[in-house]
């Protein structure tokens, strides 16, 4: 198979969610001598953008999405450990996670999907997340961007708190901080100390490539 | 201006699209009432653990802020709990699911419709404490039992984002995201029909992953819409005796589905202005779903803990005008309740006197002059 059918077969087994076959594809890739990170851009993020664009125009709704990045993360699980050291390292470092005392975490990780096809780093802190976890793993992975959300009214407040241990740890400064979910605005970002609010995934990934 | 008519008859005369003397008004204030009990408040795991103080939070509310409904909202993982997903209950955040039961394909295939007659449910505590209030308020409020959808107690059961996988991704498992619906919408009949016995004058059922940030039209079809669950469902409420109603807070919901299609006598929504095509109260009255249901909505929820009672007035007084116009230029009656789009946050720091500005300001400004 050349290059131009394996990459078209990934673009189409992200866009049809079939997990199965992107990860075949990501190995045939592999075999045919594509570099991984040719193999990334020309087919899993070129699937996921369509995707995303499809999803913002309603053409495709909420489990189409879901097995696309199924079918993305499956395929980066092969073609990663490829990518050499030094290209991997010019990748944005991000932490993502859900603020304490929340669990609805499926924006969350549509979020993630998005901001993992735009090239990032994303470390998923997961959900129910405390401040001080948000600092660590910032630090950790020595982060650029930090990306919370909230479904709930109630725990919005854990936002805040997680803006102000980043600052008491004095690494405020060395990153952006993103937020959203249903009830925040960017009227709420500007009040508690975060620098941007999205409405949705690609709304984020452009305001934060921008910010960056 | 003094109220010419009491609740009862207000809401009456907006359900049969008859004319008002003001707006009708519901800032959906169920858990935050909690909060009125013993003068210092109880906390969550009592309110929802016993169906006495669990009533006592709507007759305390009804007394205090002078509703013209009572609608027994508990939380959305009152099912999913008592089909076996544990529940987490912090003392004054809403309960969650934080361990969902189903961890796989053929978890979907175990469940069983629990005894909702044993007292340790929280379904048992959900009908007997809307019993309560029902006897309590029945005469003063229109009063409706608060009911999740099978869709939405399934979520809440596996985790929304495997089951939304899970519809679609291969033919068993797809199979068996209908036989787990097929067992909780047996789970919400037997619901339907306990508190049919408390005689609510109404049901609310909670459909809402109709909402096309989730679903499309297929799907929402294929996994809610369907006559063997929400259909039948709606059906059945109607047939025992209730008024089939609706709340769906989702940014864009169906509404050709659940309002035009379904005619729920009471449809509750919320209105997401930073979202494209969220629909305003002025749209939903303009495009004729006013005209099929008396529609409740939309103020912020989160306005109740952010903002001062002066800024809640401003937007209540903007909502009554908005409706009243639209209202009056379509010939309507008091086809719109003053509401909060979602339950006003049951937290502490949830402002009191907010909810009172908004009931205040329905009063004062949403007068049929």
């Amino acid at each position: 198979m050349d290059k131009d059918a394996i990459l078209n077969g990934l673009e189409n087994a992200i866009v049809n969610g079939k997990k199965a076959e992107a990860i075949n594809f990501a190995k045939d890739a592999l075999s045919a001598g594509i570099k991984p990170l040719d193999a990334i851009d020309a087919g899993l993020i070129k699937g996921m953008m369509i995707v995303g664009e499809k999803y913002a125009a309603h053409t495709i709704f909420l489990p189409q999405v879901l097995l696309a990045a199924d079918s993305m993360y499956g395929a980066l699980d092969i073609l990663l450990p490829h990518i050499p050291r030094e290209a991997a390292a010019k990748r944005i470092d991000m932490v993502i996670g859900v603020v304490e005392g929340d669990v609805h975490d499926i924006g969350k990780n549509i979020v993630k999907t998005m901001f993992t096809a735009a090239g990032f780093n994303v470390h998923d802190v997961g959900r129910d997340v405390p401040a001080e976890d948000f600092v660590e793993a910032s630090k950790a992975n020595n982060a650029q961007l930090v990306a919370m959300s909230t479904l709930m009214t109630p725990t919005m407040d854990s936002m805040k708190a997680t803006v102000d241990a980043l600052v008491e740890e004095g690494i405020r400064s060395q990153l952006k901080i993103i937020i959203g979910g249903a009830p925040t605005s960017q009227e709420f970002a500007d009040e508690i100390g975060a620098d941007m609010h999205a409405i949705n995934a690609q709304e984020g990934v452009a305001k934060a490539k921008e910010a960056l | 201006m003094a109220d010419e008519m009491n609740h009862i008859e207000r809401a009456m005369a907006g359900l049969s699209n008859q004319p008002v003397d003001r707006l009708l008004t519901y800032p959906l204030a169920m858990g935050v009432c909690r909060r009125l009990i013993n003068g210092t408040g109880i906390t969550y795991q009592e309110w929802v653990s016993d169906p006495k103080k669990f009533a006592q939070a709507f007759i305390e509310g009804q007394r205090r802020f002078d509703f013209d409904f009572a609608i027994g909202l508990m939380d959305l993982s009152v099912m999913a709990g008592d089909l076996g997903a544990h529940v987490r209950m912090d003392e004054q955040n809403t309960p969650f699911v934080d361990d969902p039961l189903i961890k796989d394909i053929e978890g979907y295939e175990k469940l069983e419709v629990p005894n909702i007659k044993d007292p340790k449910t929280r379904s048992y505590v959900l009908v007997e404490g809307t019993g309560m209030f029902v006897e309590a308020l029945g005469k003063e409020v229109v009063t409706a039992a608060f009911l999740e959808g099978p869709l939405l107690a399934l979520t809440q059961t596996r985790g929304a984002e495997f089951v939304f996988k899970d519809m679609y991704d291969n033919d068993s498992s797809r199979k068996a995201v209908h036989a787990a619906l097929k067992t909780i919408t047996d789970y919400d009949k037997e619901m339907v029909k306990a508190f049919a016995e408390k005689k609510p004058a109404g049901l609310v059922w909670d459909y809402l992953w109709g909402s096309y940030s989730c679903l499309g039209d297929t799907e929402y079809e294929e996994f809610e819409g369907d006559y063997k669950y929400a259909g039948c469902l709606n059906e059945l409420v109607q047939k025992e005796g209730m008024a089939n109603c609706i709340h769906n807070c989702a940014d864009l919901p169906h509404l050709d589905t659940q309002i035009k299609k379904w005619k729920p006598a009471i449809y509750s929504m919320a209105y997401y202005p930073l979202i494209p095509g969220s629909p305003s109260a002025k749209e939903v009255i303009q495009n004729g779903y006013a005209d099929v249901s008396l529609v409740g909505g939309n103020i912020d929820p989160q306005g109740f803990v952010r903002w001062k009672p002066e800024k809640m007035e401003e937007v209540t007084k903007k909502l009554c005008n908005e409706v009243l116009t639209e209202l009056k230029a379509r010939g309507l009656g008091g086809r719109y309740c003053i509401a909060s789009g979602c339950e006003v946050p049951p937290a502490l720091s949830t402002k009191l006197e907010n909810i009172q500005a908004c009931v205040d300001a329905t009063k004062k400004y949403g007068v049929w002059a």
